[in-house]
């Protein structure tokens, strides 16, 4: 219990479409340990995406619990849960989703800059992460500057920097070729494995699944298998 | 908080072309406000002038019960202490004695009822503008006593000329015995209002005294203070300090309460302008921040995924509006200024337009003001904050995974 860094129980998603209920999670029971690797796979529909959303706090369960980081989230309200996410959680998009408004120093650094790090320590911070990414003479650029690549690593170091417990990761090499794509995989893998933090994945890339080290097929809302592979 | 600031700016920069469209639209509505109140100013002034400079003066001093009555029993009590002291008075520029009385005026064609006015030439140059409205003959030239000058639609009535001959008859103060005189038309003059050209006579000060039986008195001190303003002061320490010995100290808004009426009315309309322009920049912004909001949905779900707060949301569309409005008072004070810079130079021909009992005797200048560039901005930029509440409540209350959902 205590490396569990996401416990669910019973998890249940019910949407209205149009006064049709959708049922996106069937109690879905998972624990993911600190440190872990783990993609989330199934065809499209199955619940991967409304699953990360759960876990993030980002949506709300229609039943059951969701832990994370020995916390529960239901009862939290909006403003603890935007505190928990800021400083537990690290999100990277399928469409990058930097502020495009916002220089790569600038977007790397927001997180931090929420969290009321002192500025010498974040510019500090956002320098080491740039260059450890390999974008260490970019930081004066806008995403539209950048390939889709190097813009997908700078979210990955949005992310990190704040060093959260968790990264959650939503078709994070989707809009990638595949030889950016095992770049960028490479990388995150060897982060986790300098740092610790869990990874959360969901994907359809087999080059993910190749680099996980646990698989958790979802099907229908359900967890259909659930294989660690190394 | 800092950041918050610069995304405002900096997404307000984002769409220049909106921005510059919605900032021009609120900027107009802006630059609309400082040249209505500059043009309310410049009436006012205009009117102002045009009542009292005329004929009016910025103040009166009379028995108690002529204003009503036109007695011409009633005259001002105390008339050499009165001269002396607004001698003394630093806010009196001019003052001039008239004697005044309804009489009639007949020659051989025709007859009317007017007022008979008795001027000193010397003072009430300085005090109404008579001599510059004369159009033909002169206005008390030399030291004939039997010098008459009237109104051209007078003449048109009695179909008089220069020269002709006229005859007054007065009652006499007191007894009410009728009193004649023949005059000669040495004068005729043209204001523009029909009152006064056809029913004001004016003979010389000395004569209509001795035509009314009053000696050496008077029936009105005219005033001309030394700032028009003062005039609108109902609480003018002149006026106490004159209404004594039965007589009464009255501001001109008092003898024409009709154009303090119109200014309330000037000041209201200018309100309802405003507050309709204020309507139409209340919708161009709201609708604009929407059309923003809209655009960068998902960017504020992935801002609230990131830890952003819903405060934090909330500040930035606060800010975006903010921006907004810096952007729009940039635009509408510089336009503002140009536009009422170039007609408070121009001006606009009212002259001959007459609006409660006045008549537009010059042209029309909007008067600029530093208050119009502090005061109307200052509203447009809080009303602008303000308004922004309404997208920042809504994007505030977004749910991230609903945000990220829904896009344009």
């Amino acid at each position: 219990m205590k490396d569990e860094v996401i416990l669910t129980k019973e998890v249940t998603k019910v949407y209205s479409d149009n006064g049709v209920p959708v049922h996106a999670l069937r109690g879905i029971d998972l624990s993911i340990r600190r440190g872990e690797f783990t993609a989330l796979v199934g065809p499209s529909g199955s619940g991967k995406t409304t699953f990360l959303n759960i876990i993030s706090g980002l949506d709300s369960v229609s039943g059951g619990e969701v832990w994370l980081n020995g916390k529960l989230l239901s009862g939290m309200t909006g403003k603890e849960l935007s505190d928990f996410r800021r400083d537990s959680i690290g999100f990277i998009f399928q469409a990058y989703n930097l502020i495009p408004v916002l220089t790569v120093e600038e977007n790397v650094d927001y997180i931090m800059l929420l969290q009321g790090v002192p500025k010498g320590q974040r510019r500090r911070r956002v320098s080491e992460i740039l260059e450890t990414i390999g974008l260490g003479g970019f930081q004066d650029r806008f995403p539209t500057q950048l390939s889709g690549g190097q813009q997908q690593r700078v979210a990955v170091a949005r992310a990190m920097v704040a060093r959260p417990a968790i990264i959650l990761a939503d078709e994070p090499t989707a809009n990638l070729d595949s030889k950016t794509s095992g770049a960028l995989l490479d990388m995150m893998r060897e982060l986790n494995h300098k740092t610790g933090m869990t990874f959360v994945f969901s994907t359809h890339d087999e080059d993910v699944m190749q680099r996980a080290r646990r698989l958790i097929t979802l099907k229908d809302g359900r967890v259909a298998s659930d294989h660690t592979t190394d | 908080m800092w950041i918050y600031v610069k995304l405002a700016f900096r997404n307000m920069l984002r769409n220049k072309r909106r921005s510059f469209i919605a900032g021009t639209a609120i900027g107009i509505g802006l630059a609309s406000l400082i040249f209505v109140d500059a043009v309310m100013i410049g009436m006012d002034r205009n009117m102002i002038e045009s009542a009292t400079s005329t004929f009016l003066g910025d103040g009166q001093i009379q028995r108690k019960g002529f204003r009503r009555t036109l007695q011409s029993d009633l005259t001002v009590q105390e008339l050499p202490w009165i001269v002396e002291n607004l001698q003394k008075e630093d806010i009196v520029k001019h003052f001039t004695n008239r004697a005044m009385s309804y009489a009639t005026i007949s020659s051989p064609a025709n007859f009317s009822s007017i007022e008979l006015i008795g001027v000193d030439p010397d003072t009430e140059k300085y005090v109404s503008e008579i001599d510059e409205a004369v159009s033909e003959g002169d206005y008390f030239q030399g030291n004939n006593a039997r010098d008459i000058v009237i109104g051209t639609k007078l003449a048109e009535i009695l179909e008089v000329g220069l020269g002709s001959r006229v005859v007054v008859t007065v009652a006499q103060a007191g007894t009410g015995v009728l009193s004649q005189e023949l005059f000669r038309i040495s004068g005729i003059f043209k204001f523009g209002i029909t009152e006064m050209d056809r029913g004001m006579v004016f003979v010389r000060l000395h004569k209509a005294q001795e035509m009314l039986g009053i000696g050496d008195d008077v029936h009105s001190v005219t005033l001309v203070l030394s700032d028009p303003s003062f005039g609108l002061d109902g609480d003018l320490f002149l006026w106490e300090k004159y209404s004594r010995f039965d007589n009464e100290a009255i501001g001109w808004t008092v003898i024409l309460p009709q154009v303090e009426a119109a200014f309330a009315m000037s000041r209201f309309s200018a309100y309802l302008v405003g507050l309709i322009l204020f309507g139409i920049v209340a919708l161009g912004i709201i609708n604009t921040l929407f059309m923003s909001l809209y655009e960068r949905m998902f960017e504020f779900g992935v801002l609230r995924a990131v830890g952003t707060r819903p405060f934090g949301i909330a500040q930035m569309i606060v800010y975006e509006a903010g921006a907004l409005a810096v952007l729009s008072i940039v635009l509408g004070c510089i336009l503002g200024f140009l536009v009422t810079y170039i007609m408070a130079h121009v001006g606009f021909d009212f002259t001959g337009i007459e609006y409660v009992g006045v008549t537009f005797r010059r042209l029309l200048y909007p008067v600029i003001r530093i208050r119009q560039f502090i005061e109307y901005p200052l509203w447009v930029f809080a009303i602008t904050t303000l308004i922004g509440l309404y997208p920042a409540r809504y994007a505030a209350k977004l749910l991230p995974s609903n945000a990220m959902r829904r896009t344009l």
